[in-house]
């Protein structure tokens, strides 16, 4: 049978619980019970001396009457059930009830079975044997107490009557009192203590039964859905971290995995594709590219002897065609290769000059100028040099296509350069206080996911994406924010405040927010809408770093506003038959995956500059949470 | 008058097509399909300009541009291949390659490389800046 853990955690609490409080309850009444029995007892003892003394002086003087007035008095006191006495032989020779005298009583009665017990019958009682309780005819328990009259040395000279001097014991003295009050006392105290029991019970299962709920239920089934949603494939859950203990850590342990397999599910997707294409594009290129030789050369040649402009203008079709299907799988191969860049230290000048050496021949066919100013200082680094070359052919290829539509030269060099943080240095995680991320690949500024984050600006809720680059302050919201105000702003996934309650912005003293960023502590933003101030502790304090500069500048046809956002993607081209659009998507990849950055200024018409931007330092080299901000502006 | 130069590939359209343009040019052109075949040649004792393939059914194109480089050191090799990597591209210039020429080449491409290769035949080591 299938119960919940907090079922039985609750049930088995409450069981021990009832057990331990029962069973407290029951002695605590027992106790209590035997204490007021002994009180009453006690008193009943107290009095029954109380009578023997005062009635001592009458019974010497066997003052009858007076003995009878006494006992009748005593006899009607609230509580008292009867007060008799009774001489040796049993019979009752005064009694609060006045028919009872004269009767006799057996001595094999409860009452007297303390003494007469065993034949001979004792002379002295301890105080605890002397009393009984019994239960009278209408129900009410009842206690009662003998006190036995000793023979004393006046009783036996009394003038009155003579007991004989031999005898111990002349009579007994019976009091007996109810324990009515007793009883009801004790059912009262009873009853409090089972209800406060019952009560504490409740009250800890209902605690018990929240405590469990809101600790173990709530985060519990959040895990097991997210743990569903995975199992049917989506590996963008995350769970909300909403406590600090363990199932917080648990949570976050969760995350972690999911984005790691997310990760690693992408990785051998995207291998495993690759591979197949990169498989098939290899066969293909080896299979075709020979025949295509055949064409190309032949096509070519004919298309040189032909007079005829009809079979020239054919000839030439056949020779552009060809040359398509060659682009086309050249681009498919170049796709194929993306692998991890295996780096070793390189000379880039000479990666570089490699690069010309492949496209001299295109380059001289197009008759474009190409100057050369590599800096003879630029130190070694580690980079994949083929990988890189191929960055730099894909380049020229789309400088030199440039240029052939519209005439003009190329530039490429190469130099050291020294790059601050400010308006470079570009996140690649953020999460809140609980875990959450917080980038949105959705939403992307200069082609990187932002920091969405929610804000709450003069009563209006609203999502604000941030620019993920270290120093620039671009925002997007769907409502604007007045500059003067002060917003506040939260997770947008699991709503807690970003705010820094320890922290004030430097230049207005207007509190701050802050996002985290994992291994690198954290960026702090003013929450004053215009204020602009951002301090992000690592990059503030870090020097600038060193890196190697590739420039290929063109004064070819620039490319359009309208096509800069998607100059990255891959089969996205401006050149319509003749490119494949995978070249800068290729080379992107490769210059990201070496840490590095490619940035493209352009004007349309004037010409383009691209610029790759390697890191020098090794450190930097190894892939690092941050990245540059690789932005194409229009220049 | 002798092989001006030897053109090693195993593909017959390919060495057709080298054979047909570069007579033109009034260069004489002998074929080699293999790399054994190529390094065996008689004409690889006086000719001007060696166009190898990196994949040959023997050995591979490096190999066959290696062991010349040995032979003829100031003899120029300009590789063609129809599955253009740049590592394999890398490897060829590392080696010494004189030039590379991507298949499937024009007319005009094949000619440029040849000329470039001819005149510069000192090697690309003197040949770059």
């Amino acid at each position: 049978m299938r119960t919940r853990i907090g079922t039985r955690v609750i049930v088995a609490v409450s069981l021990a619980t009832a057990l331990t409080a029962g069973l407290t309850v029951v002695l605590v009444v027992r106790t209590h019970r035997s204490d007021q029995v002994a009180e009453v007892a006690r008193s009943v003892e107290q009095l029954s001396e109380t009578i023997k003394s005062s009635t001592h002086y009458d019974m010497l003087e066997n003052r009858r009457e007076s003995l009878h007035r006494q006992i009748e008095a005593i006899g009607r006191q609230e509580g008292i059930e009867a007060v008799r006495v009774f001489n040796r032989e049993g019979r009752i020779v005064f009694s609060s009830e006045p028919s009872e005298i004269g009767s006799a009583v057996d001595k094999r009665a409860e009452a007297c079975d303390a003494c007469h017990a065993e034949g001979r019958p004792l002379e002295r009682l301890p105080q605890s044997a002397r009393s009984r309780t019994f239960t009278a005819a209408d129900g009410h328990r009842v206690l009662g107490t003998i006190n036995p009259i000793h023979n004393e040395p006046g009783c036996a000279s009394a003038a009155c009557h003579a007991h004989d001097s031999r005898d111990t014991v002349l009579g007994v003295l019976d009091v007996s009192v109810s324990l009515a009050d007793v009883d009801r006392n004790i059912a009262r105290s009873q009853r409090r203590m089972a209800g406060l029991t019952a009560g504490a019970l409740a009250a800890s299962g209902l605690l018990l039964w929240w405590l469990n709920r809101s600790l173990v239920l709530r985060p519990v089934s959040a895990l097991v859905a997210a743990t569903r949603r995975i199992a049917e494939g989506d590996l963008t859950v995350t769970v909300p971290i909403t406590a600090q203990h363990e199932l917080g850590d648990l949570a976050r342990a969760f995350n972690e995995m999911t984005r790691r397999l997310g990760e690693a599910q992408r990785q051998l997707t995207q291998a495993d594709k690759l591979a197949s294409v990169g498989r098939l594009a290899a066969g293909v290129a080896h299979e075709i590219n020979n025949p295509l030789t055949g064409v190309l050369t032949f096509a070519s040649l004919l298309l040189k002897q032909a007079e005829d402009p009809a079979v020239r203008d054919d000839l030439t079709v056949i020779v552009r065609e060809t040359k398509r299907c060659r682009d086309i799988v050249r681009n498919l191969l170049d796709f194929a290769r993306q692998s991890p860049p295996s780096r070793q230290s390189v000379d880039l000048n000479e990666v570089v000059r490699r690069a010309v050496t492949i496209m001299m021949n295109q380059l001289s066919l197009d008759r474009i100028a190409l100057t050369l100013d590599l800096s003879p200082e630029l130190p070694p680094l580690l980079a994949d040099g083929a990988q890189i070359q191929q960055v730099v052919v894909n380049l020229l290829v789309n400088a030199a296509d440039a240029v052939a539509t519209g005439g003009g030269e190329i530039r490429l060099a190469t130099r050291e350069a020294r790059l601050a943080a400010w308006g470079h240095a570009a996140i690649r995680g953020a999460t809140c206080a609980r875990g959450c991320d917080l980038l949105d690949p959705e939403v992307r500024m200069a082609g990187l996911p932002s920091i969405r984050v929610t804000r709450n600006c003069a009563g209006r809720q609203d999502l604000l994406h941030l620019d993920p680059v270290y120093g620039r302050f671009n925002q997007v919201a769907a409502h604007p924010c007045d500059e003067d105000a002060l917003a506040s702003y939260q997770c947008p996934r699991c709503r807690v405040s970003l705010h820094e309650p320890s922290l004030r912005c430097e230049r207005c003293a207007a509190p701050l927010f802050s996002v985290q960023v994992p291994g690198l502590d954290r960026i702090l933003w003013c929450t004053r809408n215009g204020c602009h101030f951002s301090h992000w502790p690592p990059m503030d304090a870090a020097e600038p770093r060193r890196v190697a500069e590739i420039v290929v500048e063109d004064t070819g046809r620039g490319i359009a506003p309208s096509d800069l956002p998607h100059l990255f993607e891959p089969f996205y081209t401006t050149k319509g038959a003749g490119g494949t659009g995978l070249g800068l998507a290729v080379s992107w990849g490769i210059v990201e995956a070496h840490g590095g950055t490619l940035e493209v200024a352009t004007e349309e018409g004037r010409g383009s500059r691209f610029t790759v931007r390697l890191p020098l330092e090794r450190a930097a080299a190894e892939a690092s949470p941050i990245g540059e901000g690789a932005a194409p502006a229009a220049a | 008058v002798n092989a001006e130069v030897l053109v090693v590939d195993d593909e017959e359209v390919v060495r057709k097509a080298v054979e047909r343009i570069l007579a033109q040019d009034g260069l004489r052109v002998v074929a080699a399909g293999t790399a054994r075949e190529a390094l065996a040649h008689p004409a690889l004792a006086d000719c001007r300009l060696v166009l190898c393939d990196l994949m040959l059914p023997d050995l591979s194109g490096v190999e066959v541009l290696r062991s010349l480089r040995e032979r003829r050191p100031g003899l120029p090799v300009v590789m063609m291949t129809g599955y253009v990597t740049a590592a394999n591209a890398s490897r060829a210039l590392e080696q010494g390659a004189a030039g590379f020429l991507p298949k499937p080449f024009d007319e005009s491409e094949l000619r440029a490389a040849v000329a470039g290769a001819l005149a510069e035949r000192g090697g690309r080591e003197e040949r770059l800046p």
